[in-house]
């Protein structure tokens, strides 16, 4: 019991990653990628939202009525959404203008809703916390993996630090243009879902 | 745990009966209500204090000024249609998050380097999709423009949002807005200014953005127009003695 307890927090991890696997999420991790700083907040606040509403859902998975229970998710994950766009505006001002309206979008982002109806509304809160938290880092993680590379060979910097030395580009070394544009984060995705299928032969398609 | 389904089961006759739908779903909403009050309100202050940080720091920057120099740099003060300054109940900073009612109100917001005597108008108008607004900064002479910072709400990225980057703005300084006594602010041209006088580009594929960013421009400067004659005329009287000894 312990254990299959600790496997909701760390499955999505790696072996049912949200992203990787499930193949959900994917728009806000185009979107917000081409810096690590957005990417990281945007990580921390779906798990946030994803952790609580799990948690909330799960508390009060027996009183809710059947017929209204996609209604009731949306106004707990919405107003979760909110007190998070509201605190990121009041303490990370520049962060939150920058990931704008894909704050407002995790209400609609597929992991949060998916995990609330296929998980916690059938366990109970613990399970339920930490799969919400497996699931937010496990997507938070691919966010600032995709950021990573964006960044560094679209900027050539990470987290706005300058990472190329200035030499390269006197060099003749120049910053890869595409990489700041939305198709460079689905080859990226790409290429990591490639290397994490080769890595997990159990999920490969026959 | 059980004994409350059971006593909720009772109640308003089970959890799927349409009275226990409607109640839960009313007590709900009224909690969640309270909750986002509650944090909408204890927040409130502090995300205001950013917005008006952010405020600053656009004036700043359209002076070509460092961040967070507002303070050490500016001074803020209201003038009415006439040019006059007045006294008004809240301050010109508070003016700039209700900018368009001040406007209507017939207040101005004039935001003056103290040491250059430069000063910033702010602006507002309509874009294609909802409102546009930015700041305009001039030299010394009242004429030419020193730098601009625009920025919109919603204005299509790539095409008339373009009017928010660095680029775009660059063709700015340096434009006068003054055609011998009368005030022609900015032409915005479509298929390129080409240097000619008072005149920049407009943005490829958002003519309406262009067009709005124009109007601003003119309807918003024109408000100040009588400020900056009074400001420069008793300038002119001063050269003409020193002239005359």
């Amino acid at each position: 019991m312990k254990n299959k307890t600790f496997q909701s927090l760390t499955n999505p991890l790696a072996k049912n990653n949200p992203i990787l696997v499930q193949i959900l999420g994917i728009c806000s991790a185009l979107a917000v990628t081409t810096q690590l700083k957005p990417a990281f907040v945007m990580g921390l606040s779906v798990t946030a939202v994803c952790a609580f509403s799990n948690l909330v859902l799960s508390l009060l998975r027996n009183g809710i009525p059947d017929r209204i229970r996609i209604i009731v998710q949306l106004v707990v994950i919405a107003a979760l959404v909110t007190i998070v766009n509201d605190i990121l505006k009041a303490y990370v001002y520049d962060v939150s203008k920058q990931l704008s309206v894909y704050v407002g979008l995790i209400i609609t982002n597929c992991i949060i809703m998916g995990r609330v109806e296929a998980f916690a509304l059938s366990n109970k809160p613990l399970p339920s916390l930490l799969d919400g938290i497996g699931n937010g880092l496990g997507y938070g993680g691919v966010l600032v993996l995709i950021a990573f590379f964006r960044e560094l060979l679209g900027s050539g910097s990470l987290f706005g630090y300058r990472i190329i030395p200035e030499c390269l580009y006197e060099a003749g070394y120049v910053n890869n243009g595409l990489m700041l544009f939305p198709p460079s984060a689905l080859i990226i995705v790409g290429v990591i879902i490639w290397v994490h299928r080769t890595a997990n032969k159990d999920l490969q398609e026959k | 745990m059980e004994d409350r389904i059971m006593s909720k089961k009772q109640f308003l006759g089970g959890k799927n009966s349409n009275a226990y739908i409607v109640f839960y779903s009313t007590v709900m909403v009224v909690i969640v209500a309270i909750m986002l009050a509650f944090t909408s309100l204890s927040l409130k202050e502090k995300q205001n204090a950013n917005i008006l940080n952010e405020k600053k720091d656009a004036i700043v920057a359209s002076l070509g000024l460092e961040k967070g120099s507002y303070d050490s740099m500016i001074e803020a003060y209201v003038v009415n249609k006439a040019g006059e300054v007045i006294n008004t109940a809240d301050s010109p900073l508070d003016k700039l998050f209700g900018l368009s009612a001040s406007y209507a109100a017939g207040e101005y917001p004039v935001f003056e380097n103290k040491t250059t005597g430069e000063v910033v108008f702010p602006v507002t108008g309509k874009g294609l999709w909802g409102d546009i607004w930015g700041y305009v900064a001039l030299e010394s002479d009242l004429n030419t423009i020193k730098g601009v910072i625009f920025d919109h709400a919603g204005e299509t990225p790539g095409l008339g949002a373009e009017i928010a980057t660095p680029k775009y703005q660059a063709q700015f300084p340096g434009q006068t807005i003054y055609e011998g006594d009368d005030m022609v602010g900015i032409y915005v041209v479509k298929g390129g200014a080409k240097g000619a006088a008072h005149s920049v580009d407009a943005v490829t594929g958002g003519t309406k953005t262009s067009e709005g960013l124009q109007n601003m421009i003119k309807d918003c400067l024109e408000c100040y127009d009588n400020f900056m004659k009074l400001r420069k005329a008793p300038a002119a009287e001063e050269t003409v003695t020193v002239n005359a000894e």
